[in-house]
């Protein structure tokens, strides 16, 4: 087990770097120089202390959606639906802040509990019609995004419009938010929040769970096997709905983060890419939950240096967006460079 | 990620498809001015046909006449971290005079007048605001609005003018202020054509949609698709690129012979609508010249006198708003009209209500 | 005599494995041609590539006298070679007629002409002795019935050559010897064949040579003649075996499985068992001889509690078990060797030790409060390993995939066995195992039967059944035919009950 993961972890390196090589192409034709490119994209990320604080900040949400979506992988589902599962942990978490005025520990224990709890029933429903009805996760998550993008559409500007926009939230208040002061100044007034250190404690929670916990061995065995594991008396069905509350908890939470946390306020009219970026980052951290965190780092870096890059450069940002996603495609391949290796080694070992 | 996906592939064809004729040409470089324009773009891309693309055509003029150098930039979000992390990129590089189309701004702009001092800011549609909600223009900042009311006005009235009588359409894109001001100007515009002109147009309730996005392509020619077959006749749009879907659902009818008229928005759209030849389904648009804006703030401040701390508006008045200088769809009478009034607006002699009084949605 | 097909110097070589190593095949006009070897040793391979479906890496290969590249199956039709699949590939709503001439229509006009075609077919059916009604609907004829279809299909298309895959592997023993004289009259009718089996008793009794290959090695191609058939299985295997397992007579005890008239659905819903009854003691091995299809999979589905029991009931010890989930039938006692290893045995991604706990890993001391005990796990996978010789590479922490498929088996024998169940189910245990591991299989399943356990046997091989059972219960159409008792039984009789007729009605 352990050799295999290593093998992992190193053909996640090999797609980073292949998917760097790739983004060095693009920007060789449009008359930029890799190295340039690349020395601005990091120090964009890492600069200064507020660029590297607001680097853990785009991070820290991706940790969480990365870590729903590897959950469900490893049960053998794909949760397409992180995004929904975001907005509504975010929505909890943003109708809490707004209506009350508790002092700060409970109510940021209230908006994050209760965050992963309504991210939970919203993946807990696509896990049940799935276990119940056998309805087809990928379909129900992503309507029940769409079903999540239409209730902020409505609820936001009914009951937490802000003063003279239609189209968001009012302010989330300096109580209630998941930034704090110390923090922030510590980091030179970066977006950096308490979101940070909470998904390194889930992080090792989820690690935990998954690795040491019969709960984690039936939630493997029924994404390895199902057949297997019914067969064996495991509930396939309960574990199946388990998995995607505990799938859609992580988003949820992941929500909490971002809309009390990273944004000032909760927007209508957008779906949360994060969501979708959570699966590759899943997929570059092999659905390990310190593969997903590594991975949602270096997703943050690139997000959040890619600015920099085309202010320094002149890679245009539709360049500089296609070689994130040339580097994120890579990395989402690194299955596909896993079977080469494997013809490769074979290969290499037998002449 | 699909949508990068495709990106990616599109970029790639781009690229071999030139690589060719790649040889590494390069503007000679003059003696470039000291200031260097920088914009971040709305959600949405550059070549929006709308407001991200108005404002950056205006960048990219001064940058002409006055030899400037200048860089747009995307945020990879739509919060105010996002916004204030490209607007700290643009400082950091240099781009010191930087201009934000759009009220999702508000709050980025604020921050930013306040972090980065020393950089000018220019918000449109809307105004820094701070974390209490009170609008706070610095003085390295200005904040500049568009009378979308009067643009709308002008284009019913053309639209009322040349139709003459019939049913009449609207789609929007989120219901926020300067989508709100096209539709009431517009109705306006109808009502007074049908009072002054004896034309009869009429616009139902259930005719005037706010879809609820900017991006939704699709809805956009189904919500369009919808109308028409209700028979009317013309459809305002005011919703970014839902507005674009209902423009080709417009083109695919006039393509069949049917009629089904546009009006765009923001820019000239004219050459959207081109469905065969030099025809176009886009029958006038309900313009605010972002560009004009964009280009006199900048020139403001290379002559030293940037209008810092101000809230501008921008109206007939300053020629601010109005429809197209040619609008071939439009017979000359009805431009003649419209000119007409253009001046009794510019005069102040006649009012648009920027409210929705008694008006629909 | 001269050879109608000759493979020569046959090498195949797929990522990581050699499929074929200088395998050469000659088969000479007129012969029954057996090419025996276990699975994977490379039997499907070769006919593949003889077939067009695979490339050959080095070798070639002659048709009459002639080389010739064989780059896709029309090639080896054309050529007039024809293979009878093991899974047939037939329209079942199709009448025989339509099924035979599907891709190869002969037109009048516009309109296929069915008629002409039912009459060649009737007449090679006569010629042949195959006694195929040219009109009738697949779906209403037996699986016998089916087969000869298919061979039929090759005739209609000017076959010389017909290779048979595995082609005994779904008949009752009538059947299979009705199949023999079949092929006795094509080699009459001039055709050639190559016999694909690892049955060595059916070889003995109709083919004239045999190519015997191992690991994608030639062993060597003798007389059938001869040989025996402890000689082949040495060539096939690579070292002697011993077919008959030693047992004792033994006495059964009290009753543990009682099954009580049960009827059980299939997964379209149509009744797949009907009424069945059937008793099994401690201290014996009930085997349950059938027809693939017959009601075997929802009666062990019904057993272990994967499916509902619509009438009946299942006891256990004089205590009914069907409101029990799986797992708590698990707990009582039962133990559960399912015949598709791979997907009802093993977590294949788990590890050895991992999936020697899938059965324990909720009780303590493998976990404590939820919290797995990997120190606990860890040595009862190496006990257990240890104990039924399980080899793998990396001892307990090997991942279940990299296993052999005897191994693999000896994994879950080893789980189910170690729990000390009261009543073993065993489906098809040995399926697709090579002879060395059958005879472990055998010999635990036997040692489980002198230990005072329960077994129950389900399997399609009649001579497992025969060699283990003491008694045999024979399921036909989902109904219990009869039960025989082991030492009694012999294979013509169980042969008819797999068809369905019942003791005594035979002379009908």
């Amino acid at each position: 087990m352990k050799a295999m993961n290593k093998k992992v972890y190193i053909l996640s390196f090999v797609a980073v770097i292949l998917g760097l090589i790739a983004g060095a192409f693009f920007m060789l034709v449009t008359n930029n120089n890799p190295l340039d490119g690349y020395y601005y994209l990091f120090r964009g990320g890492l600069m200064n202390i507020e660029r590297f604080g607001n680097t853990l900040a785009t991070a820290t949400t991706l940790v969480f959606t990365g870590l729903s979506v590897a959950f469900a992988f490893r049960t053998g589902l794909f949760n397409i639906g992180a995004s929904g599962q975001m907005l509504m942990g975010g929505l909890w978490a943003t109708a809490i802040a707004l209506t009350f005025q508790w002092p700060k520990p409970i109510l940021l224990t209230v908006i994050i509990i209760g965050a992963a709890l309504s991210g939970g029933l919203w993946g807990g429903i696509s896990g049940w019609l799935k276990g119940r009805f056998n309805v087809n996760e990928v379909v129900s998550t992503i309507m029940l995004n769409w079903t999540a993008y239409w209730t902020i559409y409505y609820v936001i500007p009914k009951y937490f419009k802000g003063a003279f926009l239609e189209t968001e939230s009012r302010r989330i208040p300096q109580e209630a938010s998941l930034r704090v002061e110390w923090l922030s100044s510590l980091f030179n007034g970066s977006y950096i929040n308490l979101g940070f250190f909470l998904a390194i404690i889930v992080t090792i929670i989820i690690a935990f769970i998954l690795n040491k916990t019969t709960l984690g061995y039936e939630l493997k065995a029924v994404g390895f096997n199902r057949l297997a594991a019914e067969a064996a008396g495991i509930n396939v069905q309960r574990n199946i709905m388990l998995s995607m509350m505990i799938s859609g908890a992580l988003a949820g939470l992941g929500g909490a983060v971002f809309y009390v946390g990273y944004a000032s306020n909760m927007q209508i009219g957008v779906l949360p890419a994060q969501g979708f970026d959570g699966i590759a980052v899943s997929l570059l951290g092999a659905n390990s939950p310190f593969g997903v965190f590594v991975a949602a780092l270096f997703f943050g870096l690139l997000h959040s240096g890619k600015g920099f890059m085309s202010a320094m450069t002149s890679i245009p940002p539709e360049i500089a967006d296609t070689i994130i996603a040339t580097i994120i495609y890579f990395a989402a391949t690194s299955i596909l460079i896993e079977k080469l290796w494997d013809r490769f080694r074979r290969k290499g070992g037998r002449e | 990620m699909f949508k990068k996906r495709i990106a990616l592939f599109l970029v790639l064809f781009f690229v071999l498809g030139t690589l060719a004729g790649c040889g590494g040409d390069k503007a000679p470089s003059e003696q470039k001015n000291d200031l260097k324009v920088g914009m971040v773009t709305d959600a949405g891309t550059i070549d929006d046909k709308s407001f991200n693309q108005g404002t950056w055509e205006g960048v990219v003029k001064a940058a002409e006449d006055f030899n400037l150098d200048t860089r747009y930039l995307k945020p990879s979000g739509t919060t105010e971290a996002d916004y204030l992390r490209e607007i700290g990129n643009l400082y950091d590089a240099g781009y010191k005079f930087v201009v934000c189309p759009g009220f999702k701004f508000e709050t980025a702009i604020y921050e930013a007048q306040n972090r980065y001092e020393d950089g000018k800011y220019v918000i449109i549609d809307g105004s820094p605001v701070d974390p209490d909600g009170n609008a706070v223009v610095k003085e390295n900042t200005v904040a500049v609005y568009f009378a979308e009311e009067q643009s709308g006005f002008l284009a019913g009235l053309a639209t009322a003018l040349q139709l003459k009588e019939g049913e009449l359409g609207y789609i929007g894109g989120m219901e926020i202020p300067p989508v709100q001001k096209y539709n009431w100007g517009f109705q306006q515009g109808v009502q007074y054509a049908n009072e002054n002109y004896g034309t009869n147009l009429t616009m139902k309730a259930e005719n005037v949609i706010y879809q609820g996005s900017f991006d939704n392509v699709a809805a956009g020619q189904q919500l369009a698709a919808q109308m028409f077959d209700k028979d009317v006749r013309a459809i305002f749009v005011a919703a970014g690129s839902v507005g674009i879907g209902s423009i080709n659902e417009a083109k695919a009818r006039m393509g069949n012979g049917e009629e089904a008229w546009i009006i765009g928005v923001d820019v000239d759209q004219y050459a959207e609508g081109i469905y065969e030849g030099d025809k176009s389904a886009v029958l006038t648009s309900a313009m605010k010249y972002i560009d004009t804006a964009t280009y006199d703030l900048i020139k403001a401040e290379l002559e030293g006198n940037f209008p810092g701390g101000e809230t501008l508006v921008f109206d007939a008045a300053n020629n601010g708003v109005g429809i197209p200088r040619e609008n071939p769809n439009l017979d000359d009478e009805v431009e003649a009209i419209v000119a007409d009034v253009y001046t009794k607006l510019q005069s102040g002699e006649l009012v648009v209500s920027n409210e929705r009084g008694d008006l629909l949605r | 005599m001269e050879y109608i097909v000759e493979m020569l110097n046959i090498r195949k070589e797929f990522p990581g494995v050699v499929a074929c190593d200088d395998i050469t095949l000659q088969l000479k006009k007129g012969e029954i041609h057996a090419l025996l070897g276990e699975n994977g040793a490379g039997k499907s391979t070769l006919m593949n590539i003889l077939f067009g479906l695979y490339q050959p890496d080095r070798g070639k290969i002659l048709v009459r006298g002639q080389e010739i590249n064989i780059s896709n199956p029309n090639i080896a039709n054309d050529l007039g070679i024809g293979m009878v699949h093991q899974h047939f590939k037939l329209v079942h709503n199709f009448t025989v007629t339509e099924n035979i001439i599907l891709g190869y229509e002969t037109t009048k006009g516009l309109v296929v002409d069915i008629k002409t075609a039912s009459e060649k077919i009737r007449l090679l059916s006569e010629q042949y002795g195959l006694n195929v009604d040219p009109e009738a609907i697949i779906s209403n004829v037996s699986v016998g019935m089916q087969q000869r279809v298919e061979i039929l299909k090759m005739l209609y298309r000017d076959a010389e050559v017909l290779i048979f895959d595995e082609p005994t592997a779904v008949l009752t023993p009538q059947e299979i010897e009705e199949l023999m004289k079949i092929m006795k009259n094509l080699i009459q009718e001039g055709k050639s064949i190559i016999l694909i089996t690892h049955k060595l008793k059916e070889i003995k009794a109709i083919a004239d040579r045999c190519t015997v290959i191992r690991r994608g090695q030639l062993i060597g191609t003798v007389n059938v003649k001869d040989t025996s058939q402890e000689k082949m299985a040495e060539m096939m295997v690579g070292r002697k075996v011993s077919f008959r397992v030693a047992k004792e007579r033994k006495e059964p005890g009290s009753l543990v499985l009682n099954i009580k008239n049960i009827s059980v659905k299939n997964p379209i819903g149509v009744l797949a068992l009907k009424n069945f009854s059937l008793e099994v003691r401690c201290g014996e091995i009930v085997g349950v001889a059938g027809v693939d299809g017959n009601g075997q999979a929802e009666l062990v589905k019904a057993l272990i509690g994967l499916v509902k029991v619509e009438t009946g009931d299942i006891e256990l010890k004089g205590k009914s078990l069907l409101n029990d989930s799986i797992r708590n039938r698990i707990d009582q006692g039962v133990a559960y060797i399912p015949e598709d290893r791979h997907a009802y045995g093993l977590i294949l991604d788990y590890n050895l030790e991992e999936n020697l706990v899938l059965k324990l890993y909720y009780q303590e001391p493998y976990s404590k409060k939820g919290i797995l005990q990997k120190d606990i796990i860890s040595e009862h996978g190496q006990r257990v390993i240890e104990h039924f010789d399980i080899r793998a590479g990396e001892g307990s922490t090997t991942i279940a995939r990299a296993l052999s498929g005897g191994n693999q088996q000896k994994v879950i024998l080893g789980r189910e066995i170690d729990r000390n169940p009261d009543l073993l189910i065993a489906v098809q245990p040995t399926r697709g195992l090579d002879v060395g591991a059958i005879e472990y299989i055998h010999k635990r399943l036997i040692e489980q039967r002198d230990k005072g356990k329960a077994v129950l046997l389900i399997s399609l091989e009649l001579d497992e059944i025969l060699n283990l059972s003491d008694r045999i219960a024979v399921i036909n159409n989902g109904e219990l035919v009869g039960l025989v008792d082991g030492e009694m039984a012999n294979e013509n009789e169980i042969g008819l009950m797999m068809a369905g007729i019942k003791r005594g009605e035979s002379d009908e």
